[in-house]
This record gives structure tokens, sequence and C-alpha cells, in this order.
């Protein structure tokens, strides 16, 4: 209990659960819209907008952001085209993406920049103002996903969905990549790049057959995030481990309980 | 007086030199049920689509009457084997809930279910843990709370058991004729919906028979390969 008394070790707690919050909240709608790799293809796009951040001069993470919400604008127009096979398009991204970013931090000749900080988080070096940001973020998007509830619902599920007396829901799955976006942002700078996917996808697969409805799953899968969340962080407080593998262990733990329950169950 | 609620005028559709569609030409009457019959690859779908404006790659005109509003059910698969929960209150809510508004519905859901022959209790359910039958007239209740003039089903009992086949039919026509309804019904199971039908369109590419259940000759359809000739 003495170690959260130290504001590092707060601010790692606000942020982690700050994404736990959004990851619960966004993961089933990321799982049923069939963008499990959608995630990954952010993060490595968000690496290209560090490594060209660094050679700006600009601070790395802040300048992940504007690239992510310009290339999710572009995933979306791409994959709305329906030219394209989704999932050749996310390795299209993936690759890309981490392909520049080596190349702009080989132009900047930046020797003391590490991209494992943000491939694998770093969630005990937050910083207040970043933390700060973190929470303004997921009480907007929160807010911004309740009120589009049923909408973002159908959006993601129907391909054919139809708005209630609107034309078509284009403009809800562009909304729906830009929060994924601010999620992943907020990700790679928590539990890393490479791990966000599993915050967003491994609660929804835990918990998805023990909901009947939609609004239940999203209460479970925020549940057990944030459960995972803190659970790791609060471990790796005591025991020589990187938080990030511990919460992604946690995640791993309750999927395998839950998986033993319903084997026990039938 | 132009009673017509759809009226379709010389469509025709060719995809990659291929024919769909040749000259198709034919009215829905406003408050009739029309059943659309045809072997597989005749068009059916295609001429759904292109009813519903989901497709404009074609010759020729379709013409809606003002102040229509269609709805459309599709068939039955079972390709979303992977779908995550949802209850059939929420199933409801995303088909009628607008983007700004906040407009309880509940009492319309339970009137929509009574008029499928469901109870309120189904609304708390998940949609999966429904049987074929009961996930059908949960897809039409769904359809009548958005009060449509026009109401299009492709076949719709495709996958269900052909117990209860008989019984759904028997309710969309009682629905259409309850709501006045314009009704085009698209399926395979001649003897089913012939006699519910007002006007019977029989399609393999064009349209080879337009005709009342009266003058439909049943035999001269049953073949192996599906409805083929004029009536």
């Amino acid at each position: 209990m003495e170690l959260l008394s130290y504001t590092f070790v707060q601010y790692a707690f606000i942020g982690g659960i700050s994404l736990g919050i959004l990851a619960g909240l966004l993961g089933p709608f990321v799982v049923q819209s069939k963008q499990a790799f959608a995630s990954d293809m952010f993060a490595h796009v968000a690496l290209a907008g560090i490594g060209g951040a660094l050679l700006f001069g600009a601070a790395p993470w802040w300048g992940a952001l504007p690239t992510l919400l310009l290339v999710s604008t572009l995933i979306w127009f791409l994959l709305e085209s329906e030219t394209y096979n989704p999932e050749a398009l996310a390795m299209f991204f993936l690759s890309g993406g981490l392909a520049l970013a080596l190349a702009f931090v080989h132009i900047a000749r930046d020797t003391v920049f590490s991209f494992e900080t943000y491939l694998f988080g770093s969630i005990l070096t937050l910083r207040g103002v970043e933390v700060v940001v973190m929470g303004i973020i997921t009480v907007v998007i929160s807010l911004l996903i309740l009120h589009l509830w049923y909408p973002l619902i159908g959006a993601t599920r129907d391909p054919h969905y139809v708005i209630p007396h609107r034309k078509t829901p284009q403009l809800i799955r562009l909304l729906f990549f830009w929060i994924l976006a601010f999620v992943v942002w907020i990700g790679i700078k928590t539990i890393g790049g490479l791990l966000i996917g599993s915050l967003l996808v491994i609660p929804t697969l835990a918990c998805q057959t023990w909901a009947h409805s939609f609004k239940q799953l999203v209460v479970y899968t925020t549940s057990v995030s944030v459960l995972s969340v803190c659970m790791g962080l609060g471990v790796s407080l005591y025991i020589d481990l990187p938080p990030t593998s511990l919460i992604i262990g946690c995640l791993f733990l309750l999927f395998t309980i839950q998986l033993i329950f319903r084997i026990l169950k039938k | 007086m132009n009673n017509s609620a759809i009226t379709v005028r010389g469509v025709s559709k060719v995809i990659q030199g291929k024919t769909i569609l040749q000259d198709i030409d034919f009215t829905l009457e406003a408050g009739t049920l029309t059943s659309l019959i045809g072997p597989n690859g005749a068009g059916k779908s295609t001429l759904v689509k292109l009813l519903l404006g989901l497709d404009t790659g074609y010759q020729g005109s379709v013409i809606t009457s003002a102040n229509e509003r269609i709805q459309y059910i599709a068939q039955q698969t079972n390709a979303d084997h992977y779908q995550l929960p949802l209850s059939v209150q929420e199933y409801f809510s995303i088909a009628t809930t607008r983007l700004h508004s906040k407009r309880k519905m509940s009492p319309q859901y339970t009137e929509a279910l009574e008029h499928v022959g469901m109870s309120a209790d189904v609304l708390k359910q998940s949609v999966d843990s429904l049987s074929g039958g009961e996930k059908q007239r949960v897809a039409i209740a769904r359809a009548l709370l958005l009060e449509p003039t026009i109401l299009i089903l492709d076949e719709p009992l495709a996958a269900v058991d052909y117990a209860s086949r008989q019984g759904l039919y028997e309710l969309i026509r009682h629905l259409q004729q309850d709501h006045n309804m314009t009704v085009l019904l698209v399926s395979h199971d001649v003897e089913s919906v012939i006699p519910l039908s007002d006007q019977i369109l029989c399609l393999d590419k064009t349209l080879h028979t337009q005709c009342s259940p009266a003058e439909f000759d049943t035999q001269k359809h049953e073949h192996p390969q599906g409805i083929t000739h004029r009536c």
C-alpha cells in the first residue's frame, strides 16, 4: 500500500484504468466488425508517426496522433470502397508502418530513442499531463459510445445496416475508426503497440459465451479489462516482471478460468 | 388512378457479358402480395437488390411511389456463426433508434411481438437462442416496427423447418392484409406461396409469367431445375 503513495504508481493506475475502460468498451465492437487486426495495423502506423515526429524534433508520442487519425481515415476509405481484401490491407499497413518507422528513426540519427518503449509500453513512466489527457479522452469517448450506442452496434455488426431515417452509416464507421485510433494512441504509451490488441480482443473472447445481450457483454469486458490491468500492475510492483506481460498474463488467466468453468458446466 | 407501389420498366442487367436480367416489366400494386418464383440463378436476388436501390448498375427504370417505406427481410443463414450476443430488445433498438433520439419504444416492441405470435418475454433473450422460425418472426416484427408500406422478403423461410413454414407464410399473408402492405415474397416453395398470392411472377432472367394464382398451372412448373416456362 505504501507503493500507492508514489506519484508514478498513481499515474500508472490512472492511465491503465483509463485504457482498461476504453478497451473494454470498444473491444466487442472491434471483434464484431471483424477488425481484430485493426489495432495492430494502427499501432504500426503509430510507430511511423513516432518516427516522423523524431525526424522533425517533435515529442514522439504526440506526433503519433495526427498520423493515426490521418491513416485511420485512409483505411476507412479503402475499406468502404470494398475493393481490397481487409486482411491484405492490414498486412499492407502493418509492414508499411513499421518500415517507415525504421527509416525515419535511421534518418533522424536518434541513438537514444528506443522503439521498445512503444512496442511494449512504459506504463510506469507516465507523466501528469499524459494522464490528464488520457482521462479526458476516456470520458469523451465513453460518452460518445454511449450516445451512439445502437447506431454503433448496427454499423459494426451489419454491413447493410441503415441508420433509421438516414441514408448510410459510413460516418459512424469513420467515427469508430477514429475512436480506435485514440485507444491505440493511449495503448502504445501504456501497454505497447504489440499488445493493445490483446486488451481489445481477449476480454471479448472470455466473456462472449456468458452474456445474453451486447450491453451485458460490454459490462463484462470492461470489468475484465480493468481487473486485468489492476491485477497485472499491482503484481508487477512486487515481482520483477514487466507490467505489460503481467497484464496480458492476467487476461490469459481469466480466459482460461472461464473456459474451465464452461467445460465443467457442460 | 395509379395504384402501383413499384413499377419496373425494361430493366436489364449484364455483368461481364453475362445477361442476369432481360427486359423485366411488372408492377406491384399497392396492398397486394406478389410471389416471385424461379430456379436458382434466375436473377431473383439481383432483381430484389435493384428494387431496394442497393444496385444502380442496370438499364431501364424502377419507380417507387412517393412516401413509400420499404423494409427488407433477408434469408437467414448460418454464415455469421461467430456473432456476438444480441438480445431481441437490442435487435429491435438497432433498427428503430434514431441518431439523436432517446424515445423509448418498449410498448411498440411488445405489440410488434404480439402481431407475430410471440410473447414479450423473448425481449430479454439472445437472438441466437431462438429457433429458425422464431428468428424470422422476430425479423418480421422488427420490420413492422418501422411501419413499412412495402415489405420485401427474400427466401425468408429457407432455413426454417418444413412444419413451421406454412404457419409463417399464413402469418405473412395476415400481416399483409391487416396492415395493407405491398409485399413481394421471393420463394422456392411454390406450393405454399401460390395460394397466398394476389400475383405471381415467374422469373428466369426474363419474366416468363405474370398472372394470378388461378391462372397459374403448378404442374407445368414442377421441373427438377425449378420453374422454366410461361403460364
